[in-house]
């Protein structure tokens, strides 16, 4: 049985279909890739499978249970986390506060939260007592990781967590994303940087106009004629580590 | 076992302060300014709950106030029942009236919950001053002279002193035990951004509406007090808009969402206001309202955090001149 299994969702906008009866599922332990080019449809599929938006069709199943018209916070509470494609912190909160937000949720008790938020503030490298108001881009993003890490997610959801990270950042983010996954936790990640696809995930899928339009390793969707026509409106094979 | 932190010197000082300025000051005026003082930081305190915390503006506080300061009076003109038992029902009254307007207009963002509080605070004057039963236009007045201590009907300005003291003492320690607890991050969080907050699981809605009947409890208290201190309240006194925008306005000005700013606010506001009031006369009543739209301008300009902002703004800036002459 997959860890997340989305069915036929759909998502519209008045006559607009973002997401049209996407279909995919994740294993338990999987690292996946969701491309597609800019408005796509990857981030509206990301907000319906985190519980920020209802599908308008299909259904959402995760480990066993229908999470599709279920809350944000039902979705954190069952393990699904999620960062946001412009980082969200907590301005005037102090690094360890804003992961301590997420600590909570398993960690009722102050003391607890602090001692689970310490940890994961040192898993990520950042500094606790830094103001997240203080924080650059790279920061940022690594304070959200570091946050929602804290709620104890099974799947995590990454949107364009890597992206305008210079070359040294990046690679310290993909390292960073290995670690969470060899700590157990399944990871869907949006990503525009092909290195970051071709590097960490085993499986891609991609999205164009609310349609999956092909699955498989990044090797064959990078080779896929459906997936070039789509980035590129023509024949031709994307470079590896280009931005598509 | 856990040792017990001692407590800052400058909260010592303030609270040594506060006990005895009535006792240094022991002319009427000064006394009353000093109870003035008290329950505007009361007030503009259990405001700053839902208010500056949470972040869920509300510019119609005036109703909890209100419901507050009418129920003792009230009691008392219906049964004659003293204005202690009052206080409570109004407790009661103002949680109610918190869950109608909070279930429906918390799950909104924006500022619908701001309008929604405005409306019902105004419906309400309009509706107590037209309604016999609650005094219509001339409002209820309470007991002229106290029958026993539960009255709460003294000649001096004392005991009033002292009993809204340790109701601040209360509103305060409440708002700091929960500022380090969960609820405390979690409103925080709220007022930050309410999208990461409930992708991390935070309950946002039972958040803002446990934010918001707090609040509403510590305003009707401030309400009770306010008129067990006047022995009489009116649509305007109870209802008015006025005081609903001075508790934003105090809070705002020493620092909404901190423990200490609306204290802050109130001690700069409140003198300020009876100083122009005096040398004024009655004039100077119009020029409150003067005062408090200069107040806002400059807030929302040039220090939205507040005077306590500034002054923590101040005290980082002289810690790095400090470390980088040592």
């Amino acid at each position: 049985m997959p860890l997340l299994d989305a069915q036929n969702v759909s998502k519209a906008f008045g006559r607009f279909r973002a997401v049209a009866d996407a279909d995919f599922a994740v294993d338990q332990g999987e690292i996946i890739g969701l491309i597609g080019p800019n408005g796509a449809g990857k981030s509206t599929l990301f907000n319906c499978l985190a519980g920020d938006m209802v599908p308008n069709a299909g259904r959402i199943i995760f480990d066993g249970a229908d999470v599709t018209r279920a809350s944000a916070e039902a979705h954190a509470r069952v393990g699904i986390g999620r960062t946001f494609q412009v980082p969200t912190t907590f301005e005037d909160m102090s690094v360890l506060d804003n992961v301590m937000v997420g600590a909570f949720l398993r960690h009722p008790h102050r003391d607890d939260a602090r001692e689970q938020a310490r940890r994961i503030v040192e898993l990520t490298g950042l500094k606790p007592d830094q103001r997240a108001r203080s924080l650059g881009t790279p920061g940022r993003k690594r304070l959200e990781i570091a946050r929602v890490l804290a709620t104890d997610p099974r799947l995590l959801l990454l949107d364009e967590s890597l992206a305008g990270l210079t070359p040294g950042e990046l690679q310290d983010a993909i390292a960073l994303v290995r670690r969470l996954h060899e700590m157990g936790i399944t990871i869907v990640i949006v990503e525009h940087i092909m290195e970051v696809i071709m590097t960490l995930t085993k499986r891609v899928v991609v999205f164009n106009q609310g349609h999956v339009i092909a699955s498989g390793t990044p090797e064959e969707v990078v080779a896929d004629e459906r997936v070039i026509e789509a980035y590129l409106g023509r024949t031709g094979t994307p470079e590896r580590g280009s931005k598509p | 076992m856990k040792k017990l932190a001692a407590p800052p010197l400058g909260l010592t000082l303030l609270a040594v302060g506060l006990v005895l300025y009535p006792l240094l000051f022991s002319d009427a005026f000064y006394r009353d300014i000093g109870v003035t003082f008290l329950l505007a930081a009361i007030a503009a305190s259990a405001w700053n709950i839902v208010g500056g915390y949470a972040g869920q503006i509300s510019v119609g506080h005036s109703m909890f106030f209100g419901i507050g300061a009418y129920t003792p009076v009230l009691f008392y003109t219906l049964w004659g029942w003293p204005p202690l038992v009052g206080i409570p029902v109004g407790i009661l009254l103002s949680l109610a009236l918190a869950a109608v307007i909070g279930l429906p207009t918390l799950r909104l963002s924006g500022h619908y919950f701001s309008m929604a509080t405005i409306a019902v605070a105004e419906l309400i004057r309009i509706l107590v001053g037209t309604w016999n039963f609650v005094g219509a236009a001339i409002g209820l007045q309470g007991p002229a002279r106290g029958r026993a201590w539960w009255d709460l009907t003294f000649r001096s300005e004392l005991p009033y002193y002292y009993i809204f003291l340790v109701v601040l003492g209360i509103v305060l320690a409440v708002t700091a035990t929960f500022e380090s607890r969960r609820f405390g991050y979690y409103v925080r969080a709220i007022k930050a951004g309410e999208r990461a907050a409930k992708s991390l699981g935070v309950p946002v809605h039972w958040t803002k509406m446990q934010a918001l009947l707090l609040s509403a409890a510590f305003t009707s208290i401030a309400g009770s007090l306010y008129v067990v201190k006047t022995g009489f309240v009116d649509p305007g006194s109870g209802f008015g808009i006025l005081v609903s925008v001075q508790m934003v306005i105090v809070a705002a000005l020493g620092g909404a969402g901190t423990l200490y700013g609306p204290l802050l606010g109130a001690l700069i506001l409140i003198p300020l206001q009876t100083a122009t009031n005096n040398w004024l006369g009655g004039g100077g009543s119009g020029l409150t309202f003067i005062i408090y739209g200069g107040i806002i301008v400059l807030i929302a300009r040039f220090e939205p955090g507040g005077l306590s902002e500034l002054w923590h703004r101040l005290l980082r800036k002289r810690w790095k001149r400090v470390d980088a002459t040592a």
